[in-house]
């Protein structure tokens, strides 16, 4: 028990506070915009992307950023994007909402979240089975968009323009049906 | 409730999101890339390692990842406490099944617990496999340049379009 812990509880309190009061641990509403009828969750998350990477970059500018990027396995991530997708898109939880929405007490989001660790017992047994396969024969490494455009300036630049534009295109695509009462 | 009442009780997108950066921001000067998918490893290893301790040394995912004692375990269990003290403090009305499950597929409780245990058995195993999920991938990875959470990001938000078009079918039209 060291100052880790109560960093992390802290985080994960103003985190599961936030994500509730914008509406994602409601399962209607993550329906709501997969269906394209509501699109503030995903601007809220694609925004808070934007404004996160400008933040790191300041962070990382002043030498206090702790990073640590992922590879790109073109065949795992895929088909890993893909079953996420499909679950997603059924349940109306991803991993982090379903205990912000356990605590707000759906109970729906209970069951999500003892599935989720029955899913993630199933896949760690068979880890040794699934990483060999499916991770590495395709995994080419941490890539990030620095290493196309140069310089992290640069690509927070480009990222910031590539998700303005999507938020761009939910605000014009989503059809908002809340009786006119637009934020 | 009535639909028509859903705006105010929300936090609107755009000072959210400021909140949100911030506290993410926070994470990377105090600990690493934040995550979600790997608390539930956390979770599962702090609770077999008790009565099979030999299992979880044996196990490649369990040995790359620390048990319940750990920022990742602190973190989930504090997203919970998050959620319980923004339910009890707000007027956002808690509900087991979602309005727009209900309309579609009835007000059985048993039949929507089923269907969240199996969706949320998928996403585990899907973040588990790709490394990270909606936060540990997508965000904290698009936060950090990856190309891994961008291409994460396209294909979980397009299958979940095309998936609750399938599921929910003409519902969500016929308001």
């Amino acid at each position: 028990m060291g100052s880790e812990i109560w960093l992390g509880l802290f985080s994960g309190i103003a985190f599961g506070f936030v994500i509730q009061r914008v509406g994602a641990t409601n399962a209607d509403k993550m329906a709501r915009a997969h269906l394209m009828m509501e699109g503030d969750i995903p601007k809220f998350m694609l925004m808070a992307v934007i404004l996160s990477a400008i933040g790191l970059l300041g962070l990382e500018t002043a030498g206090v950023a702790n990073t640590r990027v992922l590879p790109t396995s073109l065949v795992a991530t895929g088909v890993a994007g893909i079953l996420f997708g499909i679950g997603w898109g059924f349940c109306g939880y991803c991993p982090g909402t379903t205990w912000a929405a356990a605590g707000e007490g759906r109970m729906d989001a209970v069951f999500a979240l003892i599935g989720g660790l029955a899913g993630a017992a199933f896949f760690a047994h068979l880890h040794e089975f699934f990483i060999p396969l499916l991770y590495d024969p395709s995994n080419v490494g941490q890539i990030t968009l620095a290493d196309w455009t140069g310089s992290r300036p640069a690509a927070v630049v480009l990222l910031v323009f590539i998700l303005g534009l999507c938020i761009g295109a939910i605000d014009f695509l989503w059809k908002e049906k809340n009786g006119g009462q637009t934020q | 409730m009535d639909k028509k009442n859903i705006s105010p009780l929300y936090w609107s997108w755009i000072p959210a999101a400021f909140a949100l950066a911030g506290i993410i921001v926070f994470i990377f000067a105090t600990f690493g890339p934040p995550a979600s998918s790997s608390g539930f490893v956390s979770t599962i290893k702090g609770a077999v390692q008790t009565v099979a301790p030999e299992y979880v040394e044996n196990m490649t995912h369990y040995a790359m990842m620390p048990d319940t004692g750990s920022w990742l375990f602190a973190f989930v269990l504090g997203m919970a406490i998050g959620g319980f003290a923004a339910g009890r403090t707000g007027r956002i009305p808690v509900r087991d099944i979602p309005e727009i499950w209900e309309k579609r597929f009835g007000n059985s409780r048993i039949k929507r617990f089923a269907a969240t245990f199996a969706g949320g058995f998928i996403i585990l195993f899907a973040s588990r496999l790709a490394g990270g999920c909606t936060l540990g991938l997508f965000i904290s990875g698009s936060t950090q340049l990856a190309v891994s959470g961008l291409y994460f990001g396209v294909l979980i938000f397009a299958v979940a379009m095309v998936t609750a078009r399938l599921v929910y079918g003409r519902t969500g039209k016929e308001e």
